[in-house]
């Protein structure tokens, strides 16, 4: 019996994209499969935040085609490319700093009923969170305001995660936090993960794939857990 | 003394229900609707129109309600929206929109100054005074669109999604809300409030094509003064509003109807955050 092949949970083609005239992505092309996670790596101005943009329709693709589930949704505006499953957690103004925690939540999610149903899953990544929700998100630390950005792509229960840099300025112990949270959104509902990241370890702990992203054009991709890429990655993101 | 109180607060709750309108679309879209004043006249004629009609004035308000909010709907689809990326523009547009209101309310009804018949006429006693029934009631119902409007913006989706909105348009469209519709809607809602405002003050004033443009004037610098706050700008209409009615009460009428717009520039001119509570 054949089985037929299961489309990609995002796949990005060709995408050409930037601002103004400038053009930051030169071509790039990514397909994750539903549940794989894969870090695209690159330093700083490489075009790697421009890529989630372009994927989440804020950036129009100059060329090449976005697709989810084999749907292509290149073109289409922001909220219907979440609406169509894409949860985004952005890397700047990520977080409704004058709503409270549980509010801002509820946005995550489509319908007051689903919030309801799926907040108690918090409890198992992030149980501060449920502690907080009444607290006004603009006074949680640094700290808790990612896991909030967190929380809240993971209420959304989405097919694609797009998660920008966010170790950024985070303790150890909250990476490792923030890793366990992608794990379960990846076991416990086959979400696909693209990460974006300059935390070389922690990209490679979570993700099964890489893939590096330089002047706009990937240059290099393999398995994650190959013990040779680590020594060769950390030189494509030296300063 | 408690008539001049009941003038003071009556008045400060009118002022309240004729610029919320203006508020919500300000609060909203970032916009300076200065078509507000033309959609209070509409709303008169449209009380004219019911009552002339030998419908029930009490539906007077009603319908002009859901007149301003359809109304409100697809000016916003034709004029506001293409206008969005250009905001100066697309205030212009609105004091375009007012003018080409007001010249269309008189063609179709004229210059002359009319009149629409009143739901309530006479007084009700309270306590050892006797006072307008009518001024009682749309200070009633003004104290009603503070409570609903609070409820829909706190206790609502559509709150939440517009206050998301209010607060970062581009964090909420990522998370899947439809900013041009929450637009559009609040659109509808501060016209068809501007509407319902002008059908409920109708009864205490005479209806003409430029009937809208004082009450214009006193939202305008009520909101500049309050922010957009319910709150705040109930505080305003009530500092700003009383001190309209002491002075029209012991110094001059004519100047009571400047004491609005001088004291909120000056009152913005000490403290550029006005009366804003937050």
């Amino acid at each position: 019996m054949n089985v037929p092949p299961v489309a990609p949970a995002l796949e990005v083609e060709g995408l050409v994209s930037g601002y103004g005239g400038a053009m930051v992505l030169r071509g790039v092309s990514l397909r994750l499969a539903p549940g794989e996670i894969v870090a695209v790596l690159g330093k700083n101005g490489m075009g790697k935040s421009t890529l989630l943009k372009t994927v989440m329709g804020f950036l129009p693709a100059r060329e090449g085609r976005v697709r989810l589930g084999g749907e292509d949704v290149t073109g289409r505006a922001p909220h219907l490319v979440a609406r169509a499953g894409v949860a985004h957690a952005p890397q700047e103004f990520t977080i409704f700093q004058d709503l409270t925690v549980a509010e801002n939540l509820r946005l995550g999610v489509s319908s007051d009923a689903d919030y309801r149903a799926r907040l108690g899953a918090l409890e198992g990544v992030f149980p501060r969170m449920l502690e907080r929700l009444r607290q006004r998100a603009g006074t949680l630390s640094g700290g808790e305001q990612k896991m909030l950005l967190m929380s809240r792509a993971l209420l959304a229960r989405p097919r694609v995660m797009l998660v920008d840099e966010i170790s950024e300025g985070l303790q150890p112990t909250m990476i490792d936090r923030m890793a366990e949270a992608l794990r379960a959104a990846r076991e416990g509902h086959g979400v696909a993960i693209l990460l974006v990241e300059q935390h070389l370890a922690f990209a490679l702990s979570v993700a099964d794939r890489y893939a590096v992203l330089k002047l706009g054009e990937i240059i290099e991709e393999g398995a994650a857990g190959d013990p040779a890429a680590a020594g060769a990655l950390a030189d494509h993101l030296k300063v | 003394m408690t008539i001049l109180a009941l003038d003071i607060v009556t008045t400060a709750l009118i002022l309240f229900v004729v610029a919320a309108g203006l508020m919500v679309i300000l609060g909203v879209m970032k916009l300076i609707n200065f078509a507000h004043g033309a959609f209070l006249t509409v709303g008169g004629y449209t009380a004219m129109v019911v009552t002339d009609a030998g419908l029930s004035p009490w539906l007077a308000a009603p319908a002009a309600l859901a007149f301003g909010f359809g109304a409100g709907l697809l000016i916003e689809r034709v004029i506001v929206r293409p206008l969005y990326d250009r905001p100066l523009d697309a205030i212009l547009a609105t004091w375009g929109l007012g003018i080409v209101i007001t010249q269309l309310i008189t063609l179709g009804f004229g210059r002359e100054v009319q009149f629409a018949a009143s739901p309530m006429t006479g007084t009700l006693p309270l306590g050892d005074t006797e006072y307008s029934a009518w001024r009682l009631v749309v200070s009633g119902v003004a104290l009603a669109v503070g409570a609903g409007l609070t409820a829909l913006l706190y206790l609502t989706r559509f709150g939440l999604n517009a206050r998301a909105v209010i607060m970062n348009e581009p964090l909420a469209r990522g998370l899947g809300i439809d900013s041009g519709r929450v637009r559009a809607t609040t659109f509808g809602l501060g016209a068809g409030l501007a509407c319902a405002a002008g059908a409920l003050i109708t009864p205490l004033l005479s209806v003409d094509p430029n009937m809208g443009l004082p009450w214009l004037v006193n939202s305008f610098m009520l909101v500049l003064v309050s922010g957009v706050s319910i709150p705040s700008l109930m505080l305003a209409s009530l500092l700003l509003g009383g001190a309209q009615v002491l002075v029209s009460s012991f110094v001059s009428p004519i100047l009571g109807g400047m004491t609005i717009v001088v004291l909120a520039a000056a009152l913005l001119r000490i403290n550029p955050k006005g009366l804003s509570l937050g």
